[in-house]
């Protein structure tokens, strides 16, 4: 019988639900953060097929030599298959080699659209934001031509918005038919949020967000609350299968014992 | 018709068309590289990639000689523009960044950019907004010589409200595809594992964009862990990854991407990362003296780099070379003499 964790952290949770989300012998492009944290879990349970794919060059690595701290760093490239720069990494996903991209934001709106550059008021306050994010790097490269993506992240009512300030990475765009198609996109879009507290995905027609499933403690009402736009929800949503132990262990043991993406917050 | 910053693609013909392509020894020392090749004004193509093999050691020299209105344009950056950043806070009368043409500035794991906030949140940089693979693909189309580039993404992004990219309708298809004006920095800063007098350098692990940047660029100052023999460089002719010729000056500088990653030699030295982000974040939340004492004591304090290097702790230093997992440099045993 399967043993359950009885004491895991929001962020231990989400990168155990993202990890379950990769199907194995996929190549998936990973994004900086949990997402790096969700690859290396899968591989060592259900994924060991699972082919990584990092911006800064490499392809299919074997992440045991600890967490890459950075998409480019030398810990992404051990044993890797595959090793030039970052043109060769994008032009692949351009070219169809990416399967799933897998990528995280700070603001994502009904439509998938996410935000990671600017807080504030836009285009008439883009010099002087309130706050400014970091910028695309490759996720907006990922969101658009990988086959898919998955995104992964904090769920907080300020973070899920109806409009958000500035779309960086294309989601379904305004959701109308094709719009992806029409604006001169590759890939099919996103095909799953996970966040802190539940599994979202898209309705087929309205490209609209919708509950797919909640995460250990939290209901359909606490997931809703937390989301700043009304969530589609179908009625075969169900409960996500809690962490097991061997999963939390391996996050804590094995692959981020330090603590550097799973136990801090995530920072804006 | 677009502004273009460096060079325009006619004029970067132009320039390389007239330029000295000869084989010889290009060796300077570092401070004379600065002088020689990076003016006030200048649009500086940054190579590595956030924090892996960045020339931290050419920007400690450009902003100990100070700097002004550049431009900076790079993919995913860290540490160099964060020291340009803190030299610019500092003193802005004497180094100072005008505009970005950028994608990402942050250290991943280590936290997000105190000077990236502090410096768009006072409202004092341009910045132009673009993805990893546009800047790789701009620096990409200037490096083979076309004015624009197509590119899939990110149309449909806000980006586009921000850059000077156009979308229209591929003649062929009929669909939109997006077009990206090259790059064409006045000098390109990098650093690489294995350089030979000539310029021929050899990268390890991942070369991010590099050569691109290298070959894009109107000059480029390239520092290198080792300096190594030349017959070493042309054992493997299609190892190197930058060729002589779009090299202008060559400097051994040991650690000169230091406390970044840099493959096969030393992985991050977290400790240090930390201590100089903190300090910017400091100064950031309205303290200035840390920074200032950073900059006082390791940056205008010393001569070159190989006396910052001098002052951080053994240990440390010992330790992120222990740690790095990246593939080993070969040619080890025929390190050239001084």
């Amino acid at each position: 019988m399967t043993k359950y964790s009885e004491d895991f952290t929001t962020q231990e949770m989400i990168v155990v639900a993202g990890s379950r989300s990769l199907p194995d012998n996929k190549v998936i492009f990973a994004g900086t953060g949990l997402p790096m944290v969700a690859i290396t879990l899968a591989q060592l349970t259900h994924g060991p097929g699972i082919v990584p794919v990092f911006e800064a060059g490499a392809v299919g690595p074997v992440l045991s030599r600890g967490l890459p701290l950075s998409v480019g760093d030398s810990r992404t490239t051990f044993q890797a298959n595959y090793l030039l720069g970052l043109n060769s990494a994008f032009e692949l996903t351009q070219r169809g080699y990416a399967d799933i991209g897998f990528i995280g934001g700070a603001e994502i709106d009904p439509y998938g659209n996410l935000n990671s550059t600017m807080m504030g008021d836009f285009p008439d306050g883009y010099l002087r934001p309130k706050t400014r994010l970091p910028g695309s790097g490759g996720a907006s490269d990922m969101a658009c031509s990988c086959e898919r993506t998955i995104i992964i992240m904090v769920h907080e009512p300020r973070r899920f918005n109806e409009k958000i300030s500035y779309i960086t990475s294309p989601g379904y765009l305004d959701g109308s038919p094709n719009a992806r198609w029409r604006a001169g996109l590759v890939g099919q879009g996103p095909q799953r949020v996970i966040t802190t507290k539940a599994i979202l995905g898209f309705d087929d027609e309205t490209k609209r967000m919708k509950l797919v499933a909640t995460l250990p403690g939290e209901t359909v009402k606490s997931v809703q609350d937390a989301t700043g736009f009304e969530l589609i929800i179908p009625s075969d949503v169900y409960e996500f299968e809690p962490p097991t132990v061997e999963e939390i262990r391996l996050i804590r043991e094995v692959i981020d014992p330090q603590g550097y993406f799973v136990k801090k917050k995530i920072k804006e | 018709m677009i502004e273009w910053t460096g060079l325009s693609p006619d004029e970067a013909r132009q320039f390389l068309a007239n330029k000295d392509k000869s084989k010889r020894d290009k060796r300077l020392s570092l401070k004379e590289a600065v002088q020689k090749y990076v003016k006030d004004g200048d649009n500086i193509g940054v190579a590595g990639f956030v924090n892996g093999r960045q020339p931290i050691a050419i920007v400690h020299e450009i902003i100990r000689q100070g700097k002004k209105d550049l431009t900076l344009s790079y993919q995913s950056a860290g540490l160099a523009i964060e020291y340009l950043a803190g030299a610019m806070v500092l003193d802005e009368s004497k180094n100072s960044i005008r505009r970005m043409e950028f994608a990402y500035w942050a250290h991943e794991a280590f936290g997000i950019s105190p000077l990236l906030r502090y410096l768009t949140e006072t409202g004092k940089l341009e910045l132009e907004d673009w993805s990893n693979y546009n800047m790789s693909a701009r620096f990409k189309a200037g490096s083979i010589g076309l004015p624009f580039i197509p590119c899939r993404s990110p149309m449909g992004s806000d980006m586009l409200q921000r850059n000077r990219a156009v979308v229209m309708d591929c003649p062929f298809t009929g669909r939109p595809i997006m077009l990206l004006p090259a790059s064409h920095p006045n000098v390109a800063i990098v650093h690489v594992q294995e350089a030979d007098i000539y310029g021929n350098c050899r990268i390890q692990g991942p070369l991010y964009t590099c050569p691109e940047i290298a070959m894009a660029s109107a000059h480029t100052i390239v520092t290198c862990e080792r300096l190594i023999e030349h017959t070493e460089m042309t054992r493997y002719p299609n190892r190197v990854s930058i060729p002589f010729f779009a090299v202008d000056a060559v400097i051994e500088v040991p650690f000169g991407s230091y406390p970044g990653n840099c493959h096969g030699l030393h992985y991050f030295d977290e400790k240090h990362i930390a201590e100089f982000r903190g300090a910017c974040e400091k100064f950031r939340k309205g303290d200035p003296a840390p920074l200032q004492k950073y900059y006082d004591q390791l940056i205008f304090g010393v001569e070159n780099f190989a006396e910052f290097i001098d002052k951080l702790p053994f240990e440390q230093i010992r330790y992120a070379q222990k740690m790095e997992p990246g593939i080993r440099l070969e040619a080890g045993f025929t390190v050239l003499g001084s």
